[in-house]
């Protein structure tokens, strides 16, 4: 197998790996952009999306059902539902363990977040047990071979569904309405209360999207992920890296940040022709050489300070 | 019972050298930094190496190990300081995941049965917990005091200046850079010699101990305490040690799953957080030449004034 | 501050009411501790061998206890770390007065458990923690006896076996593996490595991995393009399911070799298409005797359906032999229980004949497991004899 093919597959996983930390890292960012603060529970918002979704999908499906139609609904009816309920989920958190602290300490939320993060995910290998379960996939799943590359259904379906949420996102906070007053409120909260803008609604939807949209990412990743109680930890934080490295607050930036950390940690070891178990250094290492050049992110705003 | 609640101490013990190290960082100068995991690793290494190694003694290892933990600082600190907030945040959170990849990646065993520390022909053994807590306490003493002088001294007030405006303290002449890379590099010094004393009394010394929670943890307590207030991370570093082994010390654990230990220990986090958004004991609002008597103090400390509390920034 | 010191106050009052009310000492029971990770990522272990200890406990309760006395298992959580677990030793050493303590599931805690417990003149038997080191733990106490010992074979016992199997029984000479940066399985891989190429083979490709990750294609496609006649996998049973599955993804057909982190039978439910043609070594059986079936079928029946791992298995003799030593002893005293749990000869546990050597470590034979499907098939136990491997039954 020549060199190049051989990168052409680690840059195909790489992309699958990098479109779910974008989906999470958009939830991030979000969050970010209007409220300045990093939601650690995230991650774990991510974990009951995953259980939730396989909970409704197995329940609609049975235990072992074939690929087939019925297993595609049914596998987007789980994604709704999960998207539904971790919504809620995300508008109760914020309202009883963040809102509280809206005009406290910026650093206050965080400890609270941790909080949540250790409920959330402990709750959940309380209820459901500690072992790792699988997602079946619901359509079939044999790699498609272009050449020397092999590529999966779920590799092709996870991206296209990402890119689908992003363009939706993007749609939603440019052309509507809603979309508008969120960009006011992450610009100056107080005036665009006094502009009318109900900013308590706008960071209440906020994180219904970003959590829906966490959701989604839970499920794509479960195929390769698995599903288990502490699968939102080093996610989330890979998925916050991703954030930050696009320039937080910026929901491009968010994609750009995620599939580069995704291609990355395919690619950077070989490279390199260092240990594989190495990756995290050289990913975390190119990070760090971006924001030496990049202070603010690859698309980060450059603010300038006032005095 | 009265043995946990010593083991307790000693946990706290070295998480109150950790959060006076934070703090220095976080509280004076004002620079969210995620990466003491990194430097507690940095230490525990160095006492671990030295000591079973090379066989050198415990109380060289000290020194050798705030040395290097500061120079790590340093070199950390040179490039990523120009980063601001988050992204420094970020930049050092990935430090911290590096030290601990690397380490996992040299062995990931680590080490074992390391050499125990004596003082005097006494040996420090795990199970005499009480001369750990000597042994920890006072060193938490030293650094409380140092700090505490450090606040009230030039450099100290140049780092505020730096954490309250920095376009206002470079206007004054003060030199921001020179500032924040001192208070780093003694941030992280202090955070070596925690790891030093862990590994003293652990004497086993792990790369998944250094995970990124613990840097987490380091911040919280600081947040917990009350942000640039020496007394408050160290009670900081006390009360989020004794949650969460309350369960533990009581015998809880015996009646309760695992799990839901953790949700307590969660639940508490938020509530105290909800109750005293500016830590249990504030910021520190004595710092700027303080006019009152010892016996005034006092006074204030037990009997809290009326005041109202202005959250700093970050 | 007032109300800081208050609170503070108020918590002491509760804990020290609480410890009141706990503290009364109950003759009648003998407590035994278990010290493993019940919460955070690697919480599946330590839950499945606390649970086996449980099982193992309630059913010598049920059969009437020892002496007439109740045992009680105290399970205490060490997060997977080294603090935490010493927390852990503390509470079941100081405050419960644990005759014994089975566990902890890791190395790493297991290293400073067992350092503890060798001064503190505590048994402790590890269900899961391979490391050579963790027996190698000098004995501190004033007598100089041993108080650590194990049930799981250490790396070199079964890294030695299955390299032996791999090259003369499987007749491989080209090898690849793909391990996880962990004492367990980096120990295995590296051991069985040395053995396989003294005997003349060669490991073609080594890639590593952190326990965690879910990304094995980019080793995965290093591996391929090396060309290996089989893949040694030697990794926890996450780890491993991902493995086989992008393996396959990948069209890479060459079949894979494991370890006993494999005997869980976890993997059918995360990998089920996946698993056919793996070879893994695991713990011998005892052919003739029904005590492994039996021991898998009570825990299925308490667990709601879950089944044991070899792990947990190695956990449920650990807890028969510290009863077996206790019933002999006929008291807490922990140096007597010390003298009859090294004592112990041929016991005879889910895991077959099981003996300690001098230092604590297992003297056992190894099983040998061929996967069909998604049902293991025992080929037999194996041993190494004069540098050849053997088969014993």
């Amino acid at each position: 197998m020549d060199t190049v093919a051989l990168y052409m597959q680690y840059i195909v996983n790489g992309l699958t790996l990098g479109a779910i930390y974008s989906l999470i890292a958009l939830g991030y960012t979000m969050v970010y952009g209007i409220l300045k603060f990093i939601n650690f529970a995230h991650g774990d918002i991510l974990m009951v999306g995953a259980f939730i979704g396989l909970l409704v999908y197995t329940a609609l499906t049975g235990e072992a059902a074939d690929p087939g139609a019925w297993t595609i609904i049914a596998f987007f009816i789980a994604m709704l539902v999960s998207m539904v309920a971790c919504a809620l989920l995300g508008m109760l958190i914020e309202r009883v363990a963040y809102k509280p602290l809206r005009n406290a300490n910026r650093l206050a939320p965080l400890l609270s977040a941790i909080g949540v993060s250790f409920i959330l995910s402990n709750g959940a290998a309380w209820i459901f047990g500690t072992q790792s379960r699988r997602f079946p996939y619901p359509f079939a799943n044999d790699p498609i071979r272009i050449g020397a590359i092999a590529i999966t259904p779920h590799q092709i379906v996870v991206v296209l569904v990402s890119v689908l949420m992003m363009v939706l996102l993007t749609f939603f906070v440019n052309k509507t309405r809603m979309g508008k007053a969120m960009r006011a409120a992450s610009l100056d909260q107080a005036t665009s209360m006094l502009m009318g803008i109900n900013v308590n609604r706008v960071i209440s939807l906020t994180f219904a999207i970003g959590s829906a949209l966490a959701a989604v990412g839970g499920i794509l990743a479960s195929f390769d992920f698995r599903v288990y109680p502490s699968m939102g930890t080093m996610t989330g934080l890979k998925a916050f890296v991703a954030a930050v490295i696009g320039g937080i607050g910026n929901i491009q930036g968010a994609m750009l940040g995620g599939v580069l950390l995704g291609i990355l940690e395919a690619v950077g070891a070989p490279l390199l022709h260092i240990p594989n178990s190495m990756r995290d250094t050289v990913a975390f290492a190119v990070l760090i050489i971006v924001l030496l050049v990049k202070p603010d992110g690859i698309l980060g705003k450059n603010e300038r300070e006032k005095v | 019972m009265l043995n946990f609640f010593q083991l307790i101490l000693i946990y706290a013990g070295i998480y109150a050298l950790m959060a006076i190290g934070q703090n220095c960082i976080t509280g004076y100068t004002g620079m969210l930094s995620l990466c003491h995991a990194g430097f507690l690793c940095i230490g525990s290494y160095v006492t671990a190496i030295m000591c079973k190694t090379f066989g050198f003694s415990f109380w060289l290892s000290l020194p050798v190990a705030a040395i290097v933990a500061g120079l790590v600082g340093l070199l950390i600190g040179i490039p990523t300081l120009r980063l601001k907030g988050d992204y420094l945040c970020i930049a050092t959170l990935g430090l911290g995941e590096i030290i601990r990849n690397v380490a996992t990646n040299l062995n990931p065993v680590g080490y074992n049965s390391i050499p125990r520390a004596t003082l005097f022909g006494y040996q420090f053994a795990s199970r005499n917990k009480f001369a750990f807590i000597l042994l920890i306490w006072f060193f938490v003493l030293v650094f409380y005091v140092l700090f505490q002088q450090l606040a009230h001294s030039r450099l100290g007030r140049a780092m505020v200046a730096v954490r309250e405006d920095e376009v206002a303290a470079q206007s004054n002449g003060i030199n921001v850079t020179k500032y924040k890379i001192s208070s780093f590099v003694l941030g992280a010094a202090v955070g070596g010699i925690a790891g030093c004393f862990q590994t003293a009394y652990t004497l086993t010394v792990q790369p998944a101990s250094f995970t990124f929670m613990v840097s987490v943890m380091v911040l919280c307590t600081v947040v917990l305490g009350g942000m640039g207030n020496a007394k408050a991370v160290i009670l900081g570093a006390f009360i989020i040690q004794f949650i969460s082994y309350f369960p533990q010390l009581t015998g809880l654990t015996n009646i309760i799953p695992a799990q839901a230990k953790q949700i307590i220990y969660g639940l508490l986090l938020v509530i105290m957080m909800l109750c005293r958004p500016q830590g249990i004991l504030g910021r520190d609002r004595y710092r700027y030449g303080d006019p009152r008597t010892r016996k005034e103090k006092l006074h204030d400390f037990f009997v809290r004034p009326k005041r109202s509390v202005k959250g700093g920034k970050a | 501050m007032r109300k800081a010191i208050a609170i503070i106050l108020a918590a002491f009052v509760c804990i020290a009411a609480v410890a009141a009310g706990g503290a009364s000492e109950d003759s009648n029971t003998y407590k035994i501790g278990f010290i493993g990770p019940l919460t955070g990522d690697n919480a599946n272990y330590g839950i499945r061998c606390s649970n086996a200890a449980k099982l193992a406990i309630s059913e010598i309760n049920a059969a009437g206890g020892i002496d007439g006395k109740q045992l009680e298992l105290i399970a205490e959580d060490s997060e997977g770390t080294v603090d935490k677990a010493l927390a852990s030793y503390e509470k079941l050493a100081y405050s419960d007065n644990v005759c014994a303590i089975v566990g902890p599931v890791f190395t790493s805690p297991a290293l400073a458990v067992a350092q503890r417990c060798q001064e503190d003149g505590i048994v402790m038997i590890s269900p899961s923690a391979t490391h050579k080191d963790v027996t190698a733990q000098p004995a501190s106490n004033p007598e100089g006896l041993n108080y650590v010992f194990r049930t799981v074979p250490s790396d070199a016992l079964q890294s030695d076996v299955a390299a032996h199997y791999f090259y003369e029984v499987m007749g491989y000479r080209n090898l690849a593996s793909l391990y996880a940066m962990n004492d367990y399985s980096q120990g295995l891989a590296l051991g069985m490595k040395d053995t396989f190429e003294k005997l003349g083979g060669k490991v073609v490709a080594e890639e590593t991995c952190m326990v965690g990750d879910k990304d094995f294609r980019t080793q995965l496609t290093q591996i391929r393009s090396a060309n290996p006649e089989a893949i040694y996998i030697p990794n926890y049973t996450v780890e491993d399911a991902q493995i086989l599955e992008q393996a396959a993804q990948l069209g890479i057909t060459v079949p894979f070799l494991s370890s006993d982190g494999f005997s869980d039978p976890e993997i059918y439910n995360l990998a089920p298409d996946y698993t056919d043609g793996v070879i893994y070594v695991g713990p011998a059986q005892a052919e003739a005797s029904t005590i492994l079936s039996d021991f898998q079928a009570a825990y299925g029946a308490m667990y709601n359906g879950d089944a044991p791992d070899s792990f947990a298995t190695n956990s449920y003799d650990a807890t028969y032999i510290i009863a077996g030593a206790l019933d002999r002893a006929g008291s807490a005293d922990r140096q007597l229980i010390r003298d009859e749990v090294a004592a112990t000869k041929d016991f005879q546990g889910a895991n077959g004949t099981l003996n300690f050597a001098e230092n604590g470590d297992l003297v056992a034979s190894q099983g040998v497991y061929h996967v069909d499907g998604i049902t293991p098939s025992y080929v037999g136990s194996f041993q190494i004899v004069d540098g050849h491997i053997v088969q014993v039954d």
